[in-house]
């Protein structure tokens, strides 16, 4: 945005390394430049359907265009970007120039600003000075205490440390650590083989060593803030520009338009980054054709002959782009700091050591494989259960924060944020409601395409349901579809006028609605007569807790088949005794099952009946904790129904977190059960729902009962056969091949006690 | 160009346990990449469909 700077950094990579390109360009980018910027954007983001595209703005100082400049900029790129897709804006600067009128600009326009410190005074001002030699330090973290400001904080993104081996790390650690920064990103100074970096004493790899110190008190004082270098180099850590293997996805357009490669390779020599495009002619297509691009696009394969032979190349990926230089070989190299890179994943692998068991054998089994160990039992212990649902919940959490980015801050957030603090259970119980997921996600799928109209947003709904339970007084208005309102695991409000939008207040015991021509005051007296228009979700008492009958939350209809319409009385208190009664019979035939049932099943749905398929169910991976299925008045057939169902439930879970499927795969896999092959996840769904099936018609074989056995023997061979197809159609990842491998080894020990 | 985001990969474990002891303000800024793992995974697809899961519909042969 503007390529100059009011600092003069000696370690600079624009101004003080081999690039120089920065003389000849304009001193800010001028606001015709922007405009051509953001409808390249707009353009590529459209044409390829983008669901997220990132911005960050750069300099020199991009402080330097002023709060009246900058706000050009984020009103071009808002306005030509947001309509096709979600723009995530963000911020790099020293903060040397940061006021309160600029912190408001990026709260109003939603831009997360980093700021560059050094760590400690001695530290920051080895390198960051102003041209006059006199300290920035105290000038930064005037900026860092003003984005800390509860006013601000939503904008404070992180702290950008660049690394000195010279500085004293525990003091660099405790000054970032102090100025409680949500992210730290700390960077290897830029240095190539032509190049290498400072190595001040003997020991060969200081980087390491230096970085390893902070690894250690980072993970000592329980990972206060994230500090991406770790996070990122943790097997599965996700990638970086600067580690991992997937694809560069970074372009830069310079003050003049020109679009250029990734900034960081002004380190390696004088127009290093240039790729002879430029926004006015050329489109982000014809950039990224670049073949300093396209060769980054090349994961492993793009890498040099060390590297491609690493054992640790997918953590490292390399290192970064520009610190593979060398005259001669090009970035055909492993990076200039490979030595350091490799010891530091070693440290970060080997701190904290891993806890031995109670035992005392050493035991070397993953969190993953535990998890997975335990599931493959065939139920899963009431701590896995525990932590299955404790991970859908966070999933929600941020579903909905990932809400709130999209529609900013409104009085429906404010609530939610306040009554997280102030009555977290309240919280906690609405957004354990299964069906809230489904409607989160429909409101950040619809909002993401232009054109199409938006879906009813949900916080507020939450918002009062929430303060229901909490019983806080609270005011908003709620979308109204189709004259209700339905606050999630409480009930519906039917009322014929209410118009589009609703204000609603609420009172201890009791909420007011007022919209269109209506207005109503509804007790929540559980034991009174409801109020008009009020249908109170029903629940029933089972072993596990209260089990909701869900029939009037509109996202229940999530299952690919048509939903019940709220029952009446007496269907409803019939579905009831049914589902108590199955319950009391998984505790009875498979207990391990039912505790399983206990930790998570808050919700049944009554799917529509149809004469032709009498007997149906179904779970939905957006809606965990809930199945459905078809009112029933046999409690034995039910109980299997929410065993089997379970099942799904409690895998698509962990599908949520891992892959056990490879991904891709177009293999299709014959099942004893169908007569049409069927895709790996849903073969793995039915082999995990058959054993748990075959657990139940094992323990009812015990006692007897009629045909038990055989439907025993029945499952078990559609078990095993099913999953010794999964196994053989090398579909499975790691993770998934030792799943089934267990499973398999858990239907062999379910056969034996069987005989 | 180290303030873009991390390219996320899946919802990690300990980053969706420790995000329950955050407040729901601030989610959004100290758990960015989780944010984004998710929204891509759950909301946009990535490698597990978005939806309803195929079972839903092999659960009627049961």
């Amino acid at each position: 945005m503007h390529s100059r700077c009011d600092l003069s950094c000696d370690h600079c990579y624009v101004y003080q390394h081999a690039d120089q390109t920065w003389r000849g360009r304009p001193v800010r980018m001028p606001l015709a430049t922007v405009r051509a910027v953001a409808q390249r954007i707009a353009e590529h983001a459209r044409e390829h359907e983008l669901p997220v595209v990132h911005v960050v703005l750069h300099g020199g100082e991009p402080l330097l265009l002023g709060a009246a400049g900058l706000r050009e900029v984020l009103a071009e790129l808002r306005a030509a970007i947001t309509p096709w897709t979600r723009l995530d804006l963000r911020m790099q600067t020293n903060g040397v120039l940061l006021d309160e009128e600029l912190c408001r600009l990026f709260v109003e326009y939603d831009v997360r600003v980093g700021v560059s410190l050094d760590g400690d005074r001695a530290a920051n001002d080895r390198h960051r000075v102003f041209a006059h030699g006199g300290s920035s330090h105290d000038h930064v973290r005037r900026a860092l205490a003003l984005l800390r400001r509860p006013e601000h904080r939503a904008s404070y993104a992180g702290i950008l440390c660049t690394i000195d081996v010279r500085n004293d790390p525990d003091r660099v650690y405790e000054a970032l650590l102090a100025e409680s920064p949500p992210r730290v990103d700390l960077l290897l100074p830029h240095a190539t083989w032509d190049h290498p970096p400072e190595r001040p004493g003997p020991e060969p790899t200081p980087y390491a060593d230096w970085l390893g110190r902070i690894h250690r008190r980072w993970v000592d004082d329980g990972r206060p803030m994230s500090i991406r270098m770790f996070e990122a180099l943790r097997p599965g850590g996700g990638g970086t520009e600067a580690f991992g293997l997937a694809p560069a996805d970074v372009l830069v357009v310079e003050a003049d338009g020109s679009w250029e490669q990734v900034d960081s390779l002004k380190t390696a020599y004088h127009g290093a980054a240039g790729t002879g495009f430029d926004v006015f002619d050329h489109s982000v297509d014809e950039a990224t054709r670049h073949p300093g691009v396209a060769v980054r696009q090349d994961g492993v394969a793009g890498l040099c002959a060390t590297c491609r032979a690493c054992p640790v190349v997918d953590r490292c990926g390399g290192g970064l782009y520009a610190h593979r230089w060398r005259t001669g070989s090009g970035f055909d190299n492993p990076s200039v700091y490979c030595a350091d890179l490799l010891r530091l994943i070693d440290t970060v692998d080997a701190y904290p050591p891993p806890t031995p068991p109670a035992s005392g054998e050493l035991s070397t089994i993953s969190p993953v494989d535990e998890l997975l160990d335990d599931l493959a039992t065939g139920h899963g212990s009431a701590s896995t259960l525990a932590l299955l649902a404790a991970t859908q919940l966070s999933i929600t959490r941020a579903l909905l924060a990932a809400c709130r980015d999209g529609s900013g801050t409104t009085p429906a957030w404010e609530l939610l944020v306040h009554l997280d603090q102030a009555a977290p259970e309240a919280i906690r119980a609405v957004l354990a409601h299964p069906f809230v997921r489904p409607g989160l996600v429909h409101r950040l799928h619809s909002s993401a395409p232009p054109g199409v109209g938006a879906a009813v947003d949900p916080l507020p709904a939450l918002a009062i349901a929430a303060a229901l339970r909490a019983g806080v007084p609270a005011a908003l208005h709620v979308p109204v579809r189709a004259d209700t309102i339905t606050f999630p695991a409480l009930g519906s409000l039917v009322l014929p006028g209410l118009g589009e939008s609703a204000e609603v207040t609420v009172r201890p015991g009791e909420f007011q609605v007022r919209g269109g021509s209506v207005e109503q005051t509804v007790l929540l007296d559980p034991v009174a007569q409801p109020s008009t228009g009020w249908f109170p979700t029903r629940d029933v008492s089972v072993p596990g807790g209260r089990l909701l009958l869900e029939d009037g939350d509109p996202y229940r209809d999530c299952y690919g088949q048509p939903v019940e319409p709220r029952l009446d009385g007496p269907a409803a208190r019939a579905l009831g005794r049914t589902l108590a009664e199955a319950w009391r019979v998984v505790h009875r035939d498979v207990p391990a099952h039912a505790a399983a049932l206990d930790g998570g099943l808050r919700a049944v749905v009554p799917l529509a009946a149809d004469p032709a398929r009498p007997l149906r169910s179904a779970t939905a991976r957006h809606a965990f904790g809930a199945v459905a299925v078809t009112p029933h008045s046999d409690p034995e057939t039910m109980a299997v129904l929410l065993v089997h169902e379970w099942q799904h439930a409690k895998l698509g879970a962990v599908l949520d977190l891992y892959d056990l499927v490879e991904s891709g795969q177009a293999a299709q896999i014959r099942v004893p059960w169908r007569p049409d092959p069927r895709p790996p996840e849903g073969v793995l769904q039915g082999v995990y729902a058959h054993l748990a099936i075959t657990q139940v018609w094992q323990s009812r074989a015990a006692t007897d009962q009629g045909d038990a056995s055989a439907n025993a023997a029945h499952f078990l061979a559609w078990t095993r056969d099913g999953a010794d197809a999964l196994l053989a159609s090398r579909s499975l990842t790691a993770a998934g091949e030792r799943f089934v491998g267990q499973l398999r080894h858990a239907l062999e020990e379910t056969r034996a006690g069987a005989g | 160009m180290d303030n873009a985001p991390t390219r996320p990969s899946r919802p990690g474990l300990d980053d969706l346990t420790h995000s329950l002891d955050i407040p729901l303000e601030r989610i959004a800024v100290e758990h960015a990449d989780l944010v984004e793992a998710i929204r891509r995974r759950v909301v946009e697809g990535g490698p597990v469909p978005s939806g309803t899961v195929p079972v839903a519909l092999f659960n009627s042969a049961i």
